[in-house]
């Protein structure tokens, strides 16, 4: 994956691009915003601090999500306003501040990838299953057969993959997929998801794979 | 401000004016009274008494023979010339023959008495009366000629009567204009004053605009000055606004140059703790340090929002927000943490959606502040409780409670924070702190 990083700072800057590219992504570190263009066409990602010489962080931002809306936008900034996080909010996809812990940078930028469909993989190993995502493709690996999903099952896994490890609270799911308002007290995505769970689980009674939490919502586990 | 103009000259000057107008005024009524009786003076019917008198008689005597037609027809006759005049005819036994005025009070019948009642009420009185004999015996009777003394007057004293009214009229119409002429001239003074007052009087803190400067006398000073006044609010408020951004500007890049190197340092650490040959010792230190990474930026963060938390310069947006949405998505964030720190996660919320009119980033703010105090300060107790039902939100921890030494600084500016931020959302919060364990509740008013 193509990461486009612009950060002025030269410490943390090549700190994270080494950090990055060892955890094997490829990065492009530019220290100021000029020359941006020609490399987002090729980048699955953008990463942009706020406080650049010249054009700052949220100019270039704004410029690059009306002409690529397409590419997910995290701005990486030591401005951790309220203010400054609303405003980056209205274009970017993800605001993380400094200091940032490195293992909760890459999550979030796993996170931006499979929300913008940056990375779809052939196949995603979910524990006993294997999911072919640009197929809708489900197959139970120990039987070696395909398990069939209505589509608001199919629906509701994909999402949970594509959040995967992330805890999604029942309003975030239900609208996601219904499209409408989550109504507190409504049951329709408790009994679907007890129905996926007949389906995918090897013992329906004690989830592994998607989780309960109680009060919040549901988490896949990969 | 030149004299002539200002207020006070033309005040005084109507107050002289009126003051000439007054003696003036009574002549001037007079002369005005008397205008009609000038102007009118051809058009009002005058008669000579002496010459009416004499033409009388001597119609009368030119009737030498006493025939009823004559009679009449001379009296019709003088009848068209004298409008105003009335006659009657009595003939020589005392009867009333004829009369040009049928309602005239006179008898049928003129006896003696009567007769000389008559004669000496109508001399010299009103109306004007000529009793002339026909024909010049004197003994064929005779025709009485009565004429209102008004047509025999003046022509001014025709005209007396209305003199009062005239006059009154005249007074009255002069000091009206007075009045008049005053009260216009407060009216103007008023309305300015009152147009200056409106545009004084502004609501939301804004600035009042500017006023149309009128003509230049004291009010027209006045506005001139509440102009200049406004001009320096402005630039007062420009220059608070300045500032302010100023201040502003160098808390935020206080805070970031605060937290980049804290990022390097975090980085570093990171890299250190990944190293292979780190002694167990070496990997404790790094973790107290990672600690400390996170202590210091919650600190700094803490320490920027409440600068500007009690400068009133954090901004506030009141909606309506589900409650129950609001801490799950919070809790979304907390929930790894805590399950990495093995607690006991215990969530109940209402069953129904309740909503609070609130700040959502501050809501949000307060629930961060609350969990990262459970994080740091009730490790010990290993269990989270999260409760709604409906009214009070209530924060749950067992750990050893916060009256002792972990209630230090940094707690303290953290709950300040929710402190201000939950009496401005009008929620009333409450900490019951034992050792062996803390409750938070809060509870919109």
């Amino acid at each position: 994956m193509k990461i486009l990083y612009i950060e002025d700072e030269k410490e943390l800057g090549s700190w994270v691009f080494e950090d990055l590219t060892r955890r094997g992504y490829e990065v492009i570190w530019l220290t100021n915003g000029e020359g941006v263009q020609e490399y987002l066409e090729t980048s699955d990602i953008v990463i942009l601090d706020v406080m650049l010489p010249g054009l700052d962080g949220f100019s270039i931002g704004k410029r690059i999500k009306k002409s690529y809306p397409q590419i997910p936008i995290m701005m990486l900034s030591a401005r951790a306003q309220m203010d400054d996080k609303l405003e980056g909010l209205q274009f970017a996809d993800d605001y993380v501040t400094k200091p940032f812990h490195p293992d909760e940078l890459e999550a979030r930028i796993q996170v931006l990838a499979r929300r913008f469909d940056r990375i779809v993989p052939e196949e995603i190993q979910v524990q006993h299953l294997r999911y072919a995502p640009k197929r809708y493709e489900l197959i139970h690996e120990e039987k070696s057969e395909p398990i069939f999903l209505t589509a608001k099952q199919l629906h509701i896994l994909d999402y949970l993959i594509k959040h995967a490890g992330q805890i999604m609270t029942k309003e975030q799911i239900f609208e996601a997929i219904w499209e409408e308002n989550y109504i507190e007290g409504d049951k329709t995505l408790m009994v679907h998801i007890r129905y996926l769970r007949e389906k995918i689980e090897k013992n329906p009674a004690k989830p592994l794979i998607i989780e309960t939490i109680r009060g919040i919502g549901y988490r896949l586990k990969l | 401000m030149r004299l002539n103009r200002t207020l006070q000259t033309r005040y005084l000057a109507m107050i002289v004016c009126s003051m000439l107008i007054l003696p003036i005024a009574f002549p001037l009524a007079s002369f005005v009274t008397y205008l009609p009786a000038i102007i009118f003076k051809d058009d009002i019917i005058t008669y000579n008494s002496t010459e009416i008198a004499s033409l009388w008689h001597e119609a009368a005597e030119q009737l030498s023979s006493p025939m009823q037609e004559e009679i009449i027809h001379t009296l019709e006759n003088w009848e068209e010339m004298y409008e105003e005049a009335s006659m009657f005819w009595v003939d020589e036994w005392g009867r009333t023959r004829f009369k040009t005025d049928p309602s005239l009070p006179i008898p049928e019948l003129w006896n003696p008495s009567y007769t000389v009642s008559f004669m000496k009420d109508s001399y010299g009185g009103d109306p004007f009366t000529v009793v002339a004999f026909i024909g010049s015996t004197k003994d064929d009777g005779f025709l009485v000629l009565q004429i209102p003394r008004v047509f025999m007057d003046y022509p001014i004293r025709q005209l007396e009567e209305y003199y009062q009214y005239i006059y009154l009229g005249m007074v009255a119409l002069v000091l009206l204009v007075f009045i008049s002429l005053s009260w216009f001239f407060f009216k103007r003074i008023r309305k300015r004053i009152v147009q200056l007052q409106v545009s004084m009087d502004v609501k939301d803190k804004g600035i009042p605009s500017r006023v149309k400067v009128g003509e230049k006398d004291e009010i027209g000073a006045l506005e001139e000055s509440f102009n200049n006044m406004i001009h320096q609010l402005e630039e007062g408020r420009l220059r608070e606004q300045e500032e302010e951004q100023l201040r502003k500007e160098l808390i935020a890049n206080l805070s970031h140059d605060l937290r980049t190197p804290l990022a390097s340092i975090r980085a570093h650490t990171f890299s250190l703790g990944e190293e292979e040959k780190l002694s167990s010792k070496g990997k404790q230190s790094v973790a107290i340090i990672d600690k400390k990474i996170d202590y210091l930026h919650n600190l700094i963060e803490n320490l920027l929002s409440y600068t500007l938390l009690t400068s009133g310069k954090y901004t506030y947006c009141p909606r309506d927000i589900d409650i129950n949405r609001a801490i799950r998505m919070s809790l979304t964030a907390w929930y790894p943490i805590f399950e990495k720190e093995k607690f006991t996660i215990d969530i109940q919320l209402h069953e129904q959606t309740v909503y609070w009119e609130i700040d959502p980033n501050w809501f949000e703010r307060i629930l961060d502040n609350v969990f990262q105090n459970v994080v740091r300060h009730a490790l010990s107790g290993k269990y989270i409780g999260v409760l709604f039902d409906g009214k009070t939100i209530s924060i749950i921890d067992k750990g050893q409670g916060m009256k002792e030494e972990s209630f230090n600084a940094g707690v303290g500016i953290g709950l300040s924070i929710v402190h201000i931020m939950a009496k401005e959302m009008k929620i009333s919060w409450e900490i019951k702190s034992s050792n062996t364990g803390t409750i938070i509740t809060l509870t919109k008013e």
